[in-house]
């Protein structure tokens, strides 16, 4: 059988979907079973997932990031994995449920037409991967903030309505939550810091400029201090709670909603990938 | 040989008559010897706890004439009503053993200490060799049921009391009690009980304050707290993250306008409002406050309430699976299951329906 990389990513997302509408059930349940399913799902959804980045990687000859529809699917992954990893925990296992839909759609978003244009490298070496490499696992991490956000918004919900389903769920308690919220945040805030500084570096060695007013760059660099402040606000709890849930979760949707859009303005990355 | 049950409980006797037949511990050694020697029992079993008092035994001979020997035994010259009695035979008295093993004859339905007492008192006649292949057979098989109801099913979840609803929620909005503080104002019976049930949770202190400050100093004496005047509760709130009110001000001693500045000292950290009193002492407005989540004694209540009846959902499905493992130990007996000797007058006395919460 020799299926193409975007087939193995069509199943995986075709799992991933699978998972989102296991999980309208979970949700419809009140979250009161240990969500194994969801997890064993998500996991499958995985290795067909990093199939299709591998085989991709591997008829690219670099780190299958060069357009929109692998950087979407990169992103994925690193949600997916980074849930794998705190869903050991089974308090945090629940974090698939609300991961599912989020998953979905953006495996859907990266199948649309015109999303994987074949593309002529005139750009590679490790810089040039490192740098999208470390900015989209920092996207990755935001994202799973954004779900671990998800979770606490609901879970306040319940508390404040007093709905019987806050207490026989099995989700974390609201401040474990927004310390986990938090703790992601600041890794992904890393990776972004780091992807930065690598992209400046990547600049200056291709341009010979540390700096230029790319549409793409600014947009990262405005990411980078909405972060900041979001982050640097919850230490002071100035916003933290719901504010912080809403911040995290705000912030990773306009993130994801302009992206693909910035993407396409920049003449920075459109000329490397003309 | 058949398996056979016959004991009373707090549904068919009064605490008054159960009194009259609890057994020490001490003396359960001899009372099973005692059993053997003037019945037809080869094996048997004795359990006594504060709302039952069952023996099971299993028999060589007819069953209905070793219940009636192991009611003179019980009885032993005591005059009761001939109705605080149940017998069961054959699956009826396992059925029976696995209900209560599993806490579905308890007077808290799903509760779990009477797990304990039943393996104590296996143990107990397993040591002093008076269970056989049917009686180690039918333990053994009531507890792993017990397990199985325990893990699979929610019966054993929750609780109906107001005092561990405030707990449940406690968890619900911090990581861990340890390093919380409980200010109890109003030093009522059920805030008494909710400070006692989250300290026994771990919560780090309590602190007291009530009108009479002598009631205030007593209460937080008992509970190894400190107690406060109560026009002074307020100085404390910066270190507070739960407050259990139960006075009976006509008016409300917490409000909204009050509250607001207060969560500004507290740097927004989250804080649980358990009002119990009535009429209520917090303007149900702070509600509306973020990082504050006040539940009244009808939100308590209500939770309670659904806890009731989520337990009486699983009622159900704890009954398909005592019957599944019923039948799993008779094809193990090797014999078919014996049918209930019909005796109206003396069954109906301890039958338990489909199980209901008590509620007594």
């Amino acid at each position: 059988m020799n299926w193409s990389d975007k087939a193995y990513f069509c199943i995986a997302v075709t799992i991933y979907g699978i998972g989102m509408v296991y999980s309208i059930f979970l949700w419809r349940k009140g979250f009161r079973r240990d969500d194994w399913a969801v997890y064993g799902l998500l996991g499958i959804g995985l290795v067909f997932h990093t199939l299709a980045m591998a085989l991709r990687g591997f008829s690219l000859n670099q780190c299958p990031i060069t357009n929109l529809y692998e950087a979407t699917a990169f992103i994925m992954w690193t949600i997916v994995a980074g849930y794998l990893v705190v869903g050991v925990w089974q308090r945090f296992r629940f974090v698939g449920a609300f991961a599912s839909p989020l998953l979905f759609a953006l495996g859907v978003f990266a199948l649309f037409p015109d999303m994987d244009p074949k593309v002529d490298h005139d750009y590679s070496g490790a810089l040039s991967s490192l740098h999208k490499a470390l900015l989209l696992l920092s996207f990755g991490g935001f994202g799973l903030s954004a779900v671990g956000a998800a979770m606490y918004l609901t879970q306040e919900n319940d508390l404040k309505l007093h709905k019987f389903r806050a207490i026989l769920s099995k989700l974390p308690s609201l401040e474990r939550l927004e310390a986990a919220m938090a703790k992601l945040l600041w890794v992904a805030f890393g990776l972004l810091t780091a992807g930065l500084i690598v992209s400046t570096a990547y600049l200056h060695e291709e341009k010979g400029v540390w700096f230029t007013a790319d549409p793409e760059m600014l947009w990262v660099l405005g990411v980078w201090i909405f972060y900041l402040v979001l982050l640097v606000l919850q230490t002071r709890h100035v916003q933290s709670g719901k504010r912080f849930a809403w911040g995290a979760l705000g912030s990773f949707l306009f993130v994801m909603l302009t992206f693909w859009g910035v993407y396409l303005l920049s003449p920075l990355h459109q000329s490397a990938a003309s | 040989m058949p398996i056979v049950c016959l004991g009373l409980n707090h549904r068919t006797a009064s605490v008054d008559v159960r009194e009259q037949f609890a057994m020490a511990e001490g003396q359960l050694p001899e009372l099973l010897e005692q059993l053997c020697k003037t019945t037809e029992a080869t094996e048997a079993v004795i359990l006594s706890t504060c709302n039952r008092v069952e023996i099971y035994a299993v028999t060589d001979g007819q069953p209905p004439e070793l219940l009636d020997a192991m009611r003179d035994f019980l009885l032993d010259g005591r005059e009761v009503e001939e109705n605080v009695f149940y017998e069961k035979i054959g699956t009826d008295s396992v059925e029976h053993l696995f209900k209560v093993a599993s806490g579905l004859d308890s007077m808290v339905l799903g509760e779990t200490e009477i797990l304990g007492q039943l393996k104590a008192a296996y143990q107990l006649a397993l040591e002093h060799k008076r269970t056989g292949g049917q009686l180690n057979k039918a333990f053994q098989k009531a507890f792993n049921t017990a397990k199985k109801i325990r893990t699979e099913t929610q019966i054993q979840r929750g609780s109906v009391s107001i005092a561990n609803v405030a707990v449940e929620l406690a968890g619900k909005i911090f990581d861990r009690l340890q390093d919380r503080t409980v200010m109890v104002i109003g030093a009522g019976d059920t805030s008494e009980k909710a400070a006692r049930a989250l300290l026994s949770r771990g919560a780090k202190s309590v602190i007291v304050s009530n009108r009479s400050f002598d009631r205030a100093e007593h209460l937080a004496n008992e509970l190894g707290g400190k107690a406060v005047q109560f026009d002074d509760w307020e100085s404390e709130f910066a270190h507070i993250d739960i407050i259990i009110s139960s006075t009976s001000a006509p008016h409300y001693v917490l409000d909204r306008k009050k509250l607001e500045p207060l969560q500004r000292l507290r740097r927004h950290r989250p804080l649980l409002l358990v009002d119990i009193a009535v009429p209520r002492d917090i303007e149900p407005e702070v509600n509306f406050l973020e990082d504050v989540y006040l539940y009244n004694i009808d939100d308590l209540q209500a939770i309670a309430d659904d806890y009731l009846r989520l337990r009486e959902e699983e009622i159900a499905k704890c009954e398909a699976i005592i019957r599944a493992k019923v039948k799993e130990l008779f094809v193990l007996l090797n014999g078919s299951p014996v049918s209930c000797r019909e005796n109206p007058t003396r069954r109906a006395a301890g039958e338990s329906p489909a199980v209901s919460p008590a509620t007594s």
